[in-house]
């Protein structure tokens, strides 16, 4: 994780915004730290968009606050604002050259000419883009054409950086060495930025923090280990990464022993109990399908171990993908580096459940 | 060998030879019949025209030509011609330009009525400015009388303004579908980056739209320089090349000198039509994909807001104006002098026969006009032979004919046998077929790419010939553009003027024409009478075209004819 202070740099209050009568965005608040990579993630729809558009001053709110830097910015033009966004399709100005595309903004603020060529160089250096200055914008490539997009929107040093989606456009491998080059970029400079994304693993893997948004708000706001490992939700559960959810009332919980169980239908499972969990209380066991062991003969000294019947199987070299029916119940598995030991359909096999799950009240 | 023998073609009769051969060859002959009627209903009697202009009593001459250039009348015609079309379309670029940014730019209380308004010429041919301002500030006008105001309407002014006013709604729908073709996420990039919004049009907005606009003006500048109603009507001793054929034709009959004027209206056309179609197409700039987020309305400086709705508040209301002169003209006895309701224009015999007249010569026209536009776009999109693309240029060309040069054409090429036509309602009826081709064409071709052409390979796998592939499927697929086609040709043919007016016959005349003698003679309630029923039907017309563009979400860019 990167080092940054503890300053907040933007901070949204109670943020609503209207279109019509639907409620796009229903009071979100959250705080974005001074050199902070933060990412906004949900499904299409559900307002990440929106409320970037909001901060760099493209949509109005209907009421909220957005302080940035300890000043409200939020009844400023964009161009008042010290945020620079770049869009989705980049909003390159095709008529011009690169340089005279990064230079735009220098334009309007009067540096003087030999000022603006040095900043433009040093930009092109910076985003790995040295000597093509000169080049028209439909000669790049769509990767080149991302760094000129970020190139202009860091010319006039702004205090939050916010990228709308900015990968969507690239093929697969790009995506990941763009993702990784932004990263490092951004660590460099120590510039705070907003990286909206609808691809749960591209947040997860550049952010310093997550917030997942649904339906106009948010859901949760964490780090991709505390995102993955412990959501606070169904729904997130699900939306980073497969999950096996299996409903359960616990039996007993004591604290003392570190120790907790809870019936289920496949049978009684243990677990390490978490803060508000206590006896009689019906929770969901979020497992995760590369956290269960899968062996065909019963292993010794793992508690949870289930027979069940494999249903299908799927060999894709670095991993092995199951489904298996333990009583009725359908479980998803990953198995890392199967080797020789890939079980074929109808094959017995034993499940061991990990104690150390996570677990959801359910209502 | 038994493998030989498989290779060996079938034997068959000769019947079935010739039927296979058809049935391969069809969509070629198709072609070839299609290129013929081209040929000898469009370039034939532009032909027709150009050797009239070049045939003395001894065989080749340019006495006629060195006529037109010596004697300083009919220079002036074109030089007058030709500043009638930049005013024109300067003028018409900006206010539309004005119009198009407000509706797609500005506040959203602002942008229907204004929309509405700008798109209003559309529904009128237009011919009806000539009149209202004959209303307003003829010799007998209402602004005349009332102040006293000495402008002679007749004559350059005259005509730049009733032109101007009819030629907006070309100019603002062509730079209002460029403005909302273009990424609102660029013009948000140079906000951003702090630009102002006199700067965002200059730097941004205009150079990207640069393409666009010219395509615009240029269509404008062709459509002007081309028109014959207002320029005839109010141009009085000032001379322009369409209305002074009519005259050389009508008039004196000199069809020489006729054919030369044409000829010299028509070289400005062309070459504009072809900057039109090929200079600027690959002139686009591309961009990268992604959703552009339509933005809200950015709050536009007064700066920028007042001077564009000053401009566009006053051609708006001129506009409004002239509708209301000639709707109120239509009911009085003679308005501004006897304001007396009356329904006698409207219920003129004359007029309403005239009206008969030309719904039946529409309706030939709008039949004929969406077979042919069909068969056409379907062997532009579809064959494979070679000339594809100069029948589908040919095709295309005839809305930068100017109607007087085809009027003349058909008049020197259909008087006599092989093909006499004159006198009769297919003269009338054909030659607005082939001028209004363009947009039934396009709509079908616009249709055909939407189709996939696996479609009609899988009817065909299935056992189908060409002639049913043809008829079970892609005349069902294709049938929107056809009643597309037929509307359009219907309506422009309804008031079209400067073509028929040299080809109606006395026992039988056309809505327009009528509207045009009664203007030129004073017969105002009349002349608004005619075009208030005209502009009726091409509303009824545009409701239809309405319905279909959203009933099958396929879009037909209405033009505006001549």
């Amino acid at each position: 994780m990167a080092v940054h202070s503890s300053v907040p740099m933007l901070n949204l209050i109670e943020i609503h915004k209207f279109y019509d009568r639907l409620e796009v965005l229903k009071g979100v608040s959250m705080e974005v730290k001074k050199g902070e990579l933060v990412t906004f993630v949900g499904p299409s729809g559900c307002g990440k968009t929106t409320l970037l558009r909001v901060i760099g001053g493209f949509t109005n709110l209907d009421s909220g606050e957005v302080i940035l830097d300890g000043q409200k910015i939020h009844h400023l033009p964009p161009n008042l604002r010290d945020t620079r966004i770049c869009f989705q399709n980049y909003a390159l100005f095709p008529h011009m050259t690169v340089a005279d595309n990064i230079s735009y903004g220098l334009k309007i603020k009067k540096w003087k000419k030999a000022k603006i060529q040095e900043r433009v160089e040093e930009l092109l250096k910076l985003v790995q883009l040295e000597g093509l200055g000169g080049r028209m914008i439909d000669k790049l490539s769509g990767g080149q054409q991302q760094r000129v997009a970020l190139a202009r929107a860091l010319s006039l040093e702004p205090k939050v950086l916010l990228l709308d989606e900015p990968l969507s456009n690239l093929d697969a491998n790009l995506r990941l060495t763009m993702r990784g080059e932004i990263r490092k970029l951004q660590e460099r400079l120590k510039i705070t930025t907003i990286f909206v994304t609808h691809d749960q693993f591209e947040a997860m893997s550049i952010s310093d923090r997550i917030v997942v948004m649904k339906e106009g708000g948010i859901q949760q706001v964490g780090s991709p280990i505390e995102i993955y490992e412990r959501p606070t939700n169904e729904f997130i559960a699900g939306f980073v990464g497969f999950v096996n959810f299996l409903d359960g009332v616990v039996d007993r919980v004591d604290i003392g022993l570190n120790k907790a169980t809870a019936s289920t239908p496949i049978g009684i499972i243990q677990f390490l109990p978490e803060r508000n969990i206590s006896a009689g209380d019906k929770v969901k066991l979020v497992i995760r399908p590369e956290t269960i062991n899968i062996s065909g003969s019963e292993p010794t000294g793992m508690n949870n171990t289930f027979q069940g019947e494999v249903e299908i199987g799927m060999y894709v070299g670095s991993l092995a993908k199951y489904t298996v029916m333990i009583k009725g119940e359908k479980f998803i598995i990953d198995q890392p580096n199967p080797r020789e030991t890939f079980f074929k359909p109808r094959e017995k096999v034993y499940l061991s459940i990990p104690e150390n799950i996570h677990v959801l009240k359910r209502n | 060998m038994a493998r030989a023998e498989t290779l060996i073609a079938p034997q068959t009769n000769l019947v079935e030879r010739i039927k296979n051969f058809i049935n391969a060859e069809l969509i070629n002959i198709l072609a070839a019949i299609l290129f013929l009627l081209l040929a000898v209903f469009l370039l034939y009697p532009i032909f027709a025209v150009l050797i009239k202009s070049i045939k003395g009593p001894q065989g080749f001459t340019l006495s006629y030509y060195i006529k037109f250039f010596i004697k300083g009348y009919y220079f002036r015609s074109l030089l007058n011609t030709l500043t009638l079309g930049f005013i024109n379309t300067a003028v018409c670029l900006v206010v539309g330009f004005c119009m198009a940014y407000l509706t797609t730019r500005g506040p959203l209380a602002l942008r229907k009525p204004f929309k509405i308004i700008s798109m209003m010429p559309l529904i009128a041919p237009p011919y009806l400015f000539a009149i209202s301002l004959i209303i307003l500030f003829g010799h007998n006008g209402i602004m005349t009388k009332a102040f006293g105001i000495k402008w002679s309407l007749y004559g350059f002014t005259g005509v730049v303004v009733a032109q101007t006013l009819a030629f907006i709604p070309l100019a603002y729908l062509m730079i209002e579908n460029t403005l909302k073709s273009l990424n609102p996420n660029l013009e948000e990039s140079a906000y951003d980056l702090g630009a102002s919004e006199v700067r965002i049009i200059r730097t941004i907005t205009i150079p990207l739209l640069a393409p666009g606009i010219l395509k615009a003006g240029l269509l404008v500048f062709v459509m002007t320089i081309a028109e014959f109603g207002n320029a005839a009507i109010l141009g009085g001793r000032t001379p322009f090349l369409a209305p002074d054929t009519y005259m050389m034709i009508i008039g004196e009959a000199d069809f020489e000198m006729g054919s030369v004027l044409s000829v010299v209206l028509i070289i400005p056309c062309i070459i504009i039509f072809f900057l039109h179609n090929y200079m600027l197409t690959g002139k686009k700039f591309t961009t990268i994909g992604g959703k552009p987020v339509a933005s809200e309305p950015r709050k536009i400086t007064p700066f920028v807001q007042i001077p564009f709705l000053l401009i566009s508040c006053t051609a708006g209301l001129a506009i409004i104006i002239s509708f209301a002169m000639v709707l109120a003209a239509s009911f009085t006895k003679i308005l501004g002098i006897n304001n007396q309701i009356v329904l006698t224009h409207i219920k003129n015999f004359n007029s309403n026969l005239a009206i008969l007249n030309s719904i039946k010569v529409s309706l030939v026209a709008a039949l004929i006009g969406a077979i042919i536009g069909t068969l056409l776009a379907y062997v532009i999109v579809r064959g494979k032979f070679f000339g594809r693309s100069f029948i589908e240029m040919i095709s295309l060309s005839g809305f930068a004919l100017p109607g007087t040069v085809i009027g003349i054409g058909y008049l020197l090429a259909f008087n006599n046998p092989p093909i006499k036509l004159t006198g009769g309602i297919m003269i009338l009826a054909l030659n607005c077929v082939f001028r209004f081709l363009a947009v039934g064409v396009e709509a079908g071709i616009s249709k055909l790419h939407q189709i996939n052409i696996e479609i009609e390979e899988a009817s065909s796998d299935l056992g189908a010939n060409f002639m049913t592939t043809f008829y079970r499927i892609v005349l069902p697929l294709m049938f929107p553009a056809f009643i597309a086609g037929f509307i359009y040709t219907f309506m422009t043919t309804i008031v079209s003027l400067s073509a028929v007016v040299f080809l109606v016959s006395p026992g039988f005349e056309l809505a327009a024409v009528r509207i045009f003698d009664a203007a030129v003679y004073g017969e105002i309630g009349i002349a608004s009478a005619t075009t208030m029923k005209l502009v009726v039907i091409v509303i009824i017309c545009m409701v239809i075209l309405n319905y279909i563009t959203k009933k099958t979400g396929f879009d037909i860019s209405p033009k505006k004819g001549v």
